[in-house]
């Protein structure tokens, strides 16, 4: 029972986790807090399963084409939305990311309507026995699936040019630009990034909660909570933060009360910022005036 | 001075129009008008933290449910008397403002923003659970409003008593940008280091900006559940808090002017865009991102621009 449960959790969480990296990854870069991110995945998975359906793609090769779907995506509303008031006030571009969650949102329902759609899992969703506790494949895939994107992560930032060059912009962009580093492109290429990363971790939970238009709501809420208790400035932090709200939140659910599992989110959110606002890992913003 | 004159024209000329407007249309028209003036209140509220606080807040409704289902509990389970039940009903949504706000300080950025999104939707949960209290999903109903005796049957009457209260909110927030309060607050936003060199608490500034407009908008609650007579937690989605900013947005975000236009803009568009139905959303949130890219003053800001451009091409 136990061990069924910190597996499932552990599934959960590495979605979550997937999700906060994409909303660090950009805030990181560009100083956004994206709120239409869970929408933009939600769009992306469902343009994946079009895909799937009209084209009759095998889903394999769909999982493949999604990552490069959503980099598009994300490249093409950077370009279009964000770049042309890079340097208006920082609430205008919140206010433009949160028309965009609602413009996003509505959009998938008056395309693919409003009934929730069944995705297919790449692993059987039927559990199998391994030593006694019953254990979903389809977990496992999803935990696997996770650690290979996080270590292609890894291996970009911290071993090539280009992933150095966006770990100065983000650093100290006038610096990173007396460098040659074209900021810009750097801010493009972390909305392509977050967003791919975003479409991929929707149609991994879309087989879990099925696919329909409101489905990202709750899910981005939690990978807000995972990468503040991470401390949102961190990468590995964000990936500690919604794993262990996945765990929490299972075990949470199981033993104690699902009603009010959602309601958990919000409350690790105040009080993480209540206590330690720099999160797990995050280090303190200092500032030079 | 010459612009206090303005505006205290301008604020006389709008006065006059809301006294004899309920005179020129019937009872929808008189609901209508209610309506925008329950919506301007929460634009009001939006103006103090999103317009002269830079704080965004996705979770007015949220404010705006507590205040309306407490106000009603109170009137309809414990009996006590309407103008009563509305304070009170603005009281608890100023906690609950209050116990948001508290994490904020710990932290510069937009984690205010995320909080009270994650505020609206426990609100609505909570909500939805608890049955007993709230009806659930059925909703609960709300009888008329009652002042000392006399029974408002109509909306006509009932607008009077709103354009009271909105009055002596439109009169507090002004006071409010113009007192030093504000001002510390207005501060803060542009440059928070700034500021607190200056001796201008980040604390204090965002608790009262936040206390207050949670209470505005729980009275605005409050009186929009006696206007319409019955409550369900369908009034009070994600898409209403968007539907709040988008009207301080095309408003305009740093005038009072703009807040009350954008209340205006609120009780007109459902009307407009009734044949899209579903559709609305795109509309509001397309709203938002052109507004952000062409006009980040709202529709208040165009006679300045007017004049602007007059005055370049001179």
């Amino acid at each position: 029972m136990l061990l069924a449960l910190l597996i499932s959790g552990l599934a959960l969480g590495s979605i979550y986790a997937l999700l906060g990296l994409s909303l660090v990854l950009v805030n990181k870069a560009t100083d956004v807090v994206n709120f239409a991110q869970g929408e933009m995945a939600m769009f992306g998975a469902f343009i994946a399963l079009s895909m799937m359906v009209s084209m009759k793609l095998p889903l394999m090769l769909v999982f493949v084409l999604a990552f490069p779907i959503g980099m598009l995506m994300g490249a093409l509303i950077e370009r279009i939305m964000i770049r042309p008031i890079r340097n208006a006030p920082h609430l205008n571009l919140l206010i433009v990311t949160i028309g965009l969650w609602f413009a996003f949102n509505s959009l998938a329902g008056l395309i693919w309507g409003y009934d929730p759609y069944r995705f297919p899992s790449l692993l059987p969703s039927e559990p199998v026995d391994v030593f006694g506790t019953r254990v979903f494949p389809a977990s496992l895939g999803v935990i696997g699936i996770a650690i290979v994107i996080m270590a292609g992560l890894y291996y970009f930032f911290e071993h090539t040019r280009e992933g150095t060059a966006m770990r100065a912009a983000s650093m100290n962009p006038r610096s990173a630009r007396l460098m040659g580093i074209k900021v810009t492109r750097v801010a493009m290429l972390s909305w392509a990034l977050s967003s791919g990363l975003g479409t991929v971790s929707a149609m991994l939970i879309a087989p879990i909660t099925f696919l329909d238009q409101q489905m990202m709501v709750p899910v981005v809420l939690k990978a807000f909570a995972g990468a503040i208790l991470g401390g949102f400035s961190s990468l590995p932090g964000a990936v500690l933060g919604g794993v262990i709200l996945g765990l929490s939140e299972t075990l949470l659910g199981a033993y104690v009360s699902n009603a009010f599992k959602e309601a958990f989110a919000f409350l690790l959110i105040i009080a993480v910022l209540m206590i330690k606002p720099t999160g797990v890992l995050g280090r303190t913003a200092r500032k030079k005036v | 001075m010459k612009s206090v004159r303005k505006d205290r024209l301008l604020a006389a000329v709008a006065m006059g129009v809301a006294l004899v407007a309920p005179a020129f249309v019937g009872p929808y028209g008189h609901y209508v008008l209610a309506i925008i003036l329950i919506y301007g209140l929460v634009a009001l509220s939006l103006n103090i933290v999103t317009g002269v606080g830079g704080q965004i807040s996705i979770g007015h409704a949220g404010f705006w449910a507590i205040g309306a289902y407490t106000c009603a509990i109170l009137v309809t389970k414990v009996g006590l008397p309407f103008l009563l039940c509305v304070a009170l009903g603005g009281a608890v949504a100023a906690v609950f403002g209050l116990i948001v706000a508290l994490p904020a300080l710990r932290v510069q950025g937009h984690y205010l923003a995320i909080a009270t999104l994650g505020l609206a939707l426990v609100v609505q949960q909570v909500l939805y659970e608890w049955t007993s209290l709230t009806g659930g999903r059925g909703g609960m109903f709300v009888p008329r409003p009652q002042i000392l005796g006399y029974e408002f049957l109509d909306d006509g009457p009932y607008y009077y008593v709103i354009l009271a209260i909105t009055v002596f909110f439109t009169w507090v927030t002004v006071n409010y940008r113009k007192s030093l309060t504000g001002l510390g607050l207005g501060a803060l936003r542009m440059s928070a280091i700034a500021a607190q060199c200056s001796g201008v608490g980040r604390t204090y500034h965002i608790i009262t900006a936040f206390v207050l407009s949670a209470f505005m908008t729980g009275v605005s609650g409050a009186l929009y559940g006696h206007l319409i007579g019955q409550l369900s937690t369908d009034s009070f989605t994600l898409t209403v808090s968007l539907s709040f900013l988008t009207m301080v947005v095309v408003g305009g975000l740093n005038s009072v002017a703009g807040a009350l236009l954008g209340g205006v803009f609120l009780a007109y568009a459902p009307e407009l865009m009734r044949e899209l139905k579903d559709a609305q959303m795109i509309v509001y949130g397309g709203t938002l991102v052109l507004f952000m890219h062409f006009l980040p003053g709202g529709l208040a800001s165009i006679p300045e621009r007017i004049l602007d451009l007059a005055r370049a091409r001179r």
